[in-house]
């Protein structure tokens, strides 16, 4: 039960590009297609597991003071892992994401989960955290790719669905028509949230103000 | 003084151990890694080196070693129903950002260029990258080695407006193919007799 909590809260409540905003800069850049997000998304659930597993194993032999070094060592191993797998048997694929891919290093998901989450619990619930992060990061991105990809060029996964008088928007899959996407998308979230909110007879959140409480996605749980 | 001992000991251990598996795991796919590289970068260019080749020259290639630099490299045979038109050799020159992988076709006949196609470059979208483009690449088909140079080097290219770094990186990438040919063309002609 504490396993499928861990594992399902990354999967909406703590979805990591449209509710935590973390890992954003690969979620613009390649999602121009659906494929390329999901290829990222897999990347990603495979760096970010493995790293999770391997922090939260070694998690009492690391010394508090040096754990950030030793956290990126592992994500780094992973990653240039990943690279050359990629390389060795999807290499269309490593030639969309180019400099994307050892940028997962980088990425703030992988490092924050290791750090607020894998560094602190039992192996299981840490692999179920970043199997759910990871699974959720790669679902979004499928997401943003599949309406950029639509929108753009018509087409999703490389299959034709608007077709006739539809006129390809090409702004979408430029990089200024991933802000506009996902500025969409968090809209059409927190639009949810308060739907949900009003139905639970609850207070509706309130409209934005500074602060880390004018983001709906915590308005939920005090 | 325990402390700081701990700290050495647990991140010298943990680096040793990624480095370890990470230079196993390169060696393993590295074979793997050298036929996607013949399958999606290489395959591709020699089509525009000799688009009606009829044989597979990447499965046909033979190694050989460079005697000026002692590196493998490997020679792309084209046949046309079975006979042997030319022999393809990469070479590379520096671009403006990287080197420029260029593959050069030989006739072995005359040792005149058959053509040539663009492997690897990261030149600026839209300017460097019209190497890439037949109108430039059409200027090298039946040139000899030493006629392809800038017009301002004394040969017969045209440099492209804007991309004249990028432009001399290719010819210089064909004039080091061409030192690998004329290096190697008795044993290229053994080899493939």
């Amino acid at each position: 039960m504490a396993m499928w909590k861990e594992f399902s809260k990354g999967l909406w409540a703590e979805l990591p590009p449209f509710r935590l905003l973390l890992g954003l800069c690969p979620t613009l850049a390649v999602t121009t297609t659906a494929e390329n997000g999901f290829g990222m998304g897999m990347a990603v659930v495979f760096v970010i597991t493995l790293s999770s597993f391997i922090v939260s194993l070694i998690r009492k032999i690391i010394p508090k003071k040096v754990r950030i070094a030793c956290y990126i060592t592992v994500a780094a191993s992973l990653v240039v892992s990943v690279e050359l797998l990629m390389q060795a048997y999807a290499y269309p694929l490593y030639q969309q994401l180019g400099i994307f891919v050892p940028l997962i290093v980088v990425n703030c998901l992988i490092l924050g989960r290791a750090e607020a989450f894998a560094g602190k619990n039992p192996v299981h619930l840490a692999v179920a955290d970043g199997l759910g992060m990871g699974i959720g990061f790669t679902l979004s991105l499928t997401f943003l790719g599949a309406v950029r990809e639509l929108f753009g060029t018509g087409y999703v996964f490389g299959v034709e669905i608007l077709s006739g008088s539809f006129e390809p928007v090409e702004f979408m899959i430029a990089a200024p028509g991933a802000f506009v996407a996902l500025g969409l998308i968090l809209a059409g979230m927190n639009y949810l949230s308060i739907v949900k909110a009003k139905r639970r007879g609850e207070p509706a959140p309130e409209n934005p103000s500074t602060g880390c409480h004018a983001c709906r996605a915590c308005a939920g749980h005090k | 003084m325990r402390e700081i001992l701990k700290m050495i000991v647990v991140l010298t251990c943990i680096s040793g151990i990624s480095g370890f598996a990470l230079s196993s795991l390169k060696q393993m796919t590295a074979p793997t890694i050298e036929l996607q590289l013949l399958t999606f970068v290489q395959g591709p260019s020699l089509k525009q080196v000799l688009p009606d080749y009829t044989n597979d020259p990447v499965q046909e290639r033979k190694k050989f070693t460079n005697p000026l630099t002692d590196k493998p490299v490997n020679v792309f045979p084209l046949k046309v129903d079975g006979e042997l038109k030319a022999v393809a050799i990469e070479g590379f020159g520096g671009g403006y950002g990287d080197n420029i992988g260029v593959m050069v076709g030989f006739d072995l006949e005359d040792n005149k260029l058959v053509g040539i196609g663009i492997t690897t470059m990261k030149e600026t979208p839209g300017l460097g990258t019209r190497i890439a483009e037949p109108d430039f690449r059409a200027q090298f088909n039946g040139i000899s080695e030493s006629e392809a140079k800038l017009k301002s080097q004394g040969g017969v290219i045209d440099a492209l407006s804007g991309a004249t770094i990028s432009s001399g990186g290719t010819v210089a990438a064909v004039q080091d193919a061409g030192k690998i040919y004329s290096a190697l063309k008795a044993d290229i002609l053994e080899a493939f007799k």
